[in-house]
C-alpha cells in the first residue's frame, strides 16, 4: 500500500497536499483498495464552501459508498471533472490523476494538525 | 472470529492470486483478485469466461429406495418432472410458506439425489430433512467433502473441452467425468489423488451466461483449478470471486437468499411461482402457498433502473413518486457493470398498484432518486444459448 511521505492525511483516509495556495486533496490508496472498482463520484462545485471534519462529497463503489471528509477548512477552488468519465483513475492513480477537489483554506490551516505518512500506516495498519 | 471461519480446498490458491476475502455464510470466501476487481471480473464472465469457487455452497445427498419421492412431499418443485440426469431448481418452505432456502437438486437416480444448498442454509436443510424421515432414507451432508467451481460465461464450453471434459449439454442437465480419462496434465492428474476420482459437470449457473459447475472431491479440486486456470488462458478466462458474481446475478434478477428470499418472503412475493408444484399433493408450505396465490401477494419483486446516478442499496425505502409514501424497500442494488447504472431488486406492495415503466422514488440516503419499475431481468439471459 503506498503512503507518499510528502502528503499528509486524515484518519478517514483523505490526503492532503502541503504547499503554498490551494491545496489538493484525494482519497488514499489503502481507501480505494478497501472500496474496490470505484464507479460515481459526487463532488463540490468550484466556489462551495467547506468545513473541515464535515462531507464534501462521495465516492461509491459496486458494492459500497464512502463519504469525503474535508481535512481543513476552506473554498473548493478546483474540481477534478476527469473523474465524471473515468471515476477509475481514484483506484490507478489515487495520488496522482486521481485527485478529487483543491481547497483554498481560510485562515492560517496548521498541517501539522493532520497525519504524517509513518502515523498514517500505523492507523491502516491497526485497521 | 476469523478462526470460526471454513475455509474453501483451494484458500491457499486464492491467497497466492492476491484475493480479497469476505465471510459468506460461515466461509471465508474470494470477493475479488488482484489484478481483477469487480468490473473486469464481470465483463470477463459476460463476454469470455470467468472460473468461480463457490465451495461454501452445502452439498447434501439423499439416498435410499424412494428418495425422489421423499423430497417430492417436502420441496416445492415438482421432482417428477425430471429425470435421471437432470438438475432443477426447488425449494425449502416452512408450513407458513417462507422460504428456508432454495437449492439445486440433482437427480442421479430414483434412489439418490444431490442437493446444493446455500452454505449458511445447508445445516438446517438437512436438519428438516431428517426430522421425521423414514428408515432407509439417508441424509448426508457433505458440505466439506466437495468442492464446487463454477466456469460461466461464453466460451465457458470451450474451456472444458480443451480439457476433454463433458460441454454442450442441455441447460439443466449434468454429465459426470473420470479426471483420469481428461485433459489434466500428469502433474494435475497426480495431485488429483488416487485414479477414478469422477467429477459431475452440470449446465448451471448463477449469472445468466452459458456455464458449467463442477463438483468434484475436495482432495482433487486444486488440481482442477489449476488446469482450469491453465485451459482457460487462451480464452480470456480470470479467475472471479463473489463481488462478481453477486453483481452478474443481481442483473438477470436472481433471487439471494438473506435478501429476495427469507422465512418472512414467499415464493409468492418473490415471483418464483414457477418452481412450485402446485398440482403435488404435498409439499411443505403447500396450504399457505395456495391461500397466498388465491388471494393475491401483498407484496411483490419487481426490478428498478436508476433514471438518475443514483445507486440504490439493501434496505433503502422505496417511495411513490408524487409523495413520501413508503410502498416498498430494497432488498438487492447494485451498479450494473453492464448497463453502467444503479439497478436494484425490491419488494414492492401490490396496493401501490405499480407495473413496468412506472416511475418510482428510492431514498437514497435523504436523495430521492428516481427509479423506473422494470421485470427482470436486467440483461438478457444466454444460459439456454
Amino acid at each position: 500500500m503506498q503512503v507518499p511521505t510528502e502528503l499528509r492525511y486524515t484518519s478517514e483516509h483523505e490526503w492532503v497536499r502541503p504547499g503554498d495556495g490551494p491545496l489538493r486533496i484525494g482519497i488514499t490508496d489503502y481507501a480505494q483498495d478497501a472500496l474496490g472498482d470505484i464507479v460515481f463520484v459526487t463532488l463540490p462545485e468550484p466556489g462551495t464552501k467547506v468545513q473541515a471534519g464535515r462531507p464534501l462529497g462521495e465516492v461509491e463503489s459496486t458494492k459500497s459508498v464512502s463519504e469525503i471528509y474535508a481535512p481543513v477548512s476552506g473554498t473548493v477552488t478546483a474540481r477534478n471533472d476527469a473523474l465524471t468519465d473515468n471515476p477509475e483513475l481514484i483506484n490507478t492513480d489515487p495520488y496522482g490523476e486521481g485527485w478529487l477537489v483543491e481547497i483554498e483554506p481560510s485562515g492560517e490551516v496548521d498541517l501539522d494538525d493532520l497525519l504524517d505518512a509513518p502515523a498514517y500506516e500505523e492507523l491502516i495498519e491497526a485497521d | 472470529m476469523d478462526s470460526e471461519l471454513r475455509q474453501s480446498p483451494l484458500h491457499d490458491r486464492h491467497v497466492a492470486l492476491g484475493a480479497k476475502f469476505a465471510p459468506f455464510g460461515g466461509w471465508t470466501m474470494p470477493l475479488e483478485y488482484a489484478g481483477g476487481g469487480v468490473l473486469r471480473e464481470h465483463t470477463a464472465v459476460r463476454e469470455a469466461v470467468g472460473l468461480f469457487d463457490v465451495s461454501h455452497l452445502g452439498k447434501v445427498t439423499v439416498t435410499g429406495a424412494g428418495a425422489v419421492a421423499f423430497l417430492n412431499a417436502r420441496l416445492s418443485n415438482d421432482l417428477a418432472k425430471v429425470g435421471a440426469g437432470q438438475a432443477q431448481y426447488t425449494l425449502c418452505c416452512d408450513e407458513g410458506g417462507g422460504v428456508v432456502d432454495d437449492l439445486i437438486a440433482y437427480r442421479f437416480a430414483d434412489d439418490h439425489v444431490l442437493l446444493i444448498p446455500n452454505a449458511a442454509n445447508a445445516a438446517e436443510v438437512v436438519r428438516r430433512l431428517r426430522a421425521g424421515a423414514p428408515d432407509g432414507i439417508v441424509i448426508t451432508d457433505e458440505h466439506e467433502a466437495y468442492a464446487v467451481l463454477a466456469v460461466q460465461g461464453p466460451r465457458s464450453a470451450e474451456v472444458l473441452t480443451a480439457l476433454g471434459l463433458p460441454a454442450g449439454h442441455p441447460y439443466l442437465t449434468f454429465r459426470t467425468a473420470e479426471l483420469g480419462e481428461t485433459g489434466l496434465s500428469d502433474a494435475e492428474l497426480n495431485d488429483a489423488g488416487p485414479a477414478g476420482v469422477s467429477i459431475v459437470v452440470c449446465r448451471t449457473g448463477y449469472t445468466g451466461e452459458h456455464g458449467y459447475e463442477l463438483v468434484v472431491p475436495a482432495g482433487s479440486a486444486g488440481a482442477l483449478w489449476d488446469a482450469l486456470l491453465r485451459a482457460g488462458e487462451p480464452y480470456g478466462l480470470r479467475p472471479a470471486g463473489l463481488a462478481a458474481r453477486d453483481t452478474l446475478r443481481t442483473e438477470m434478477g436472481y433471487p439471494l437468499h438473506g435478501q429476495e428470499l427469507s422465512l418472512g418472503i414467499t415464493p409468492v412475493q418473490a415471483g418464483l411461482t414457477w418452481a412450485v408444484g402446485w398440482d403435488k399433493p404435498e409439499f411443505w408450505g403447500r396450504d399457505a402457498l395456495l391461500a397466498e396465490k388465491a388471494t393475491g401477494p401483498r407484496r411483490r419483486l419487481w426490478g428498478l433502473r436508476a433514471l438518475d446516478r443514483g445507486i440504490p442499496r439493501p434496505h433503502m425505502p422505496v417511495l411513490a413518486p408524487d409523495s413520501d409514501t413508503v410502498i416498498g424497500e430494497v432488498t438487492s442494488g447494485t451498479f450494473s457493470p453492464t448497463l453502467k447504472v444503479g439497478i436494484a431488486l425490491a419488494l414492492l406492495d401490490t396496493s401501490a398498484g405499480l407495473g413496468p415503466d412506472a416511475e418510482v422514488v428510492v431514498d437514497i440516503r435523504g436523495r430521492r432518486s428516481r427509479m423506473q419499475v422494470t421485470r427482470p431481468p436486467f440483461v438478457r439471459s444466454s444460459v439456454r444459448t
